[in-house]
């Protein structure tokens, strides 16, 4: 039993360093998968700076905001036509059968993109070194009454919120961190709907 | 193992013999009057954290928050989490306090059924009474839906309800949420979390052929049998540490989505988070991570 334990974890382990390595894949289903890897490696080049780990550079945050925007929107679902899911892909085939919403997703990852480059020489939101900006995501409180923590809400919190009617005007407007956030949940949302599990 | 063996030849004996004495097995204890003011907020804070509203809402198809009607495909046949609405006869609308506090912390309902498992009760059993005076102060805060609350979807013999009786006795075991006072506050505002409300072990970890999590021998070791027949991988310590983690990337992760690795979680994961943990406190989730993190056991 705790050979199989100990042999499990090192399986683990092993598949965790092949998150990105995507093996087998050709094609279209090669070629997208190399774009959500560059989009990975993007957001884990610039989490630091927008958690004020290491000192804000609007550069670097225009240059994450064009990967995401060349990675998204029509880029994005052109490389998942129909028929394309199915193994080495991790593509649920809800894509397909949801394809509205799916491209409704992409389009908003693009438009977030577009948003946060005009918004990276907003810096950071005052106080950011904690990483608490989920709290301006809006989560529609029914009760609104000022509470203790970031949430007490019963009732808001659905999926995308506001956020997703956010215009490009309004982005603009919004501290870099706070467009990231909702870049990385749109990510998240995606994931959650679309991609098949790979641990 | 053992636990799982014994649980069969009992199922297949009552199978053998009827279900009547099993029927008439009383079940719980009758739940004391708790005499506290509910925080609503309070409340509304520990329903995130305990997962109520991601369970207990459609969001895939658009339904009213608490109404219920989230179908989980469990190898023992679906079930549909109930509606919590305010609605007096779909929901809990015409429960007492002390309907709630049982079916909560001792997941019998107010007719005295036991309910299933898929509801994560055995992780609330050590909720405080100002725990549950605050989640039903909030829970009178919700709206009524007429959203009907579906009957399970079991095959014999699970569709028994008093067989679940003889799964309490064998499986019910206490969450661990115990205080370790040497290892400090956050590390026990993380344990009590991570044990209780948030109900980690309810995917993570392993389970035997009755359902029943092996807590013992696969604790945050990762489990193949979630709802709909997902997986979740091992969260034990050092399994977290070889895939790069530490306390402060486990608490963003918690908050954004975002991993060390760059990549966004997806499936259940995704989930937890966008419903549940991102609206966790900064403390909360630090204290999560610093538990996870650590080697508890």
């Amino acid at each position: 039993m705790k050979k199989l334990a100990i042999a499990g974890s090192v399986l683990a382990v092993g598949f965790a360093g092949a998150v990105f390595a995507h093996s087998g894949a050709t094609g279209v289903v090669k070629e997208r998968m190399d774009g959500m890897a560059a989009m990975g490696k993007a957001v884990k080049a610039i989490t630091p700076v927008m958690r004020g780990q290491v000192s804000y550079d609007a550069d670097m945050v225009r240059a994450f905001a064009e990967e995401v925007r060349k990675h998204s929107g029509e880029a994005m679902t052109a490389l998942f036509p129909e028929g394309s899911g199915g193994m080495p892909s991790e593509a649920k085939s809800a894509i397909w059968s949801d394809w509205e919403e799916f491209e409704e997703l992409a389009e908003q990852l693009h438009t977030l993109s577009e948003g946060l480059a005009m918004a990276a020489d907003n810096g950071l939101m005052a106080g950011t070194s904690t990483g608490n900006s989920g709290s301006m995501m809006g989560t529609g409180s029914m009760m609104n009454s000022g509470t203790m923590m970031n949430s007490g809400t019963m009732m808001g919190g659905g999926m995308m919120g506001e956020m997703g009617n956010l215009g490009l005007e309004e982005l603009s407007e919004l501290p870099a961190d706070g467009v990231f956030t909702m870049i990385s949940q749109t990510c998240s949302v995606c994931h959650t709907k679309y991609r098949a599990e790979s641990n | 193992m053992r636990k799982s063996v014994l649980g069969l030849v009992a199922v297949a004996a009552i199978g053998a013999t009827g279900m009547a004495a099993v029927a008439a097995w009383p079940i719980g204890t009758p739940p004391g009057e708790i005499k506290l003011d509910g925080d609503v907020d309070r409340g509304a804070y520990l329903a995130r954290a305990s997962g109520c509203i991601a369970c207990h809402t459609d969001f895939e198809n658009g339904g009213t928050p608490l109404a219920g009607g989230v179908k989980l495909e469990t190898p023992f046949g679906a079930l549909y989490s109930p509606n919590l609405t305010t609605d007096p006869l779909e929901g809990i609308g015409s429960w007492s306090l002390a309907d709630f506090d049982k079916a909560v912390r001792q997941g019998i309902s107010p007719s005295g059924k036991p309910y299933y498992p898929a509801f994560t009760y055995p992780f609330y059993q050590n909720f405080s009474d100002q725990d549950i005076a605050d989640l039903w102060a909030a829970f009178q805060t919700v709206p009524p839906s007429a959203e009907p609350s579906k009957e399970p979807d079991m095959p014999f013999p699970f569709n028994q309800r008093a067989s679940l009786k003889v799964w309490r006795a064998l499986f019910l075991d206490p969450p661990r949420t115990k205080p370790i006072p040497e290892n400090g506050e956050v590390w026990n505002r993380g344990r009590l979390l991570v044990e209780g409300a948030a109900h980690c072990g309810a995917c993570h970890t392993g389970r035997n052929l009755l359902g029943a999590r092996n807590v013992d021998s696969e604790h945050f070791k990762g489990s193949d049998m979630l709802p709909g027949g997902g997986k979740a991988p091992a969260i034990d310590y050092e399994t977290l540490m070889a895939r790069g983690w530490d306390v402060d990337s486990l608490a963003y992760a918690l908050r954004t989505g975002v991993t060390p690795s760059g990549d966004a979680f997806g499936n259940a994961m995704g989930e937890v988070v966008l419903y549940g943990t991102q609206f966790l406190s900064e403390e909360d989730l630090i204290a999560i991570a610093t538990y996870l993190m650590d080697d508890h056991g």
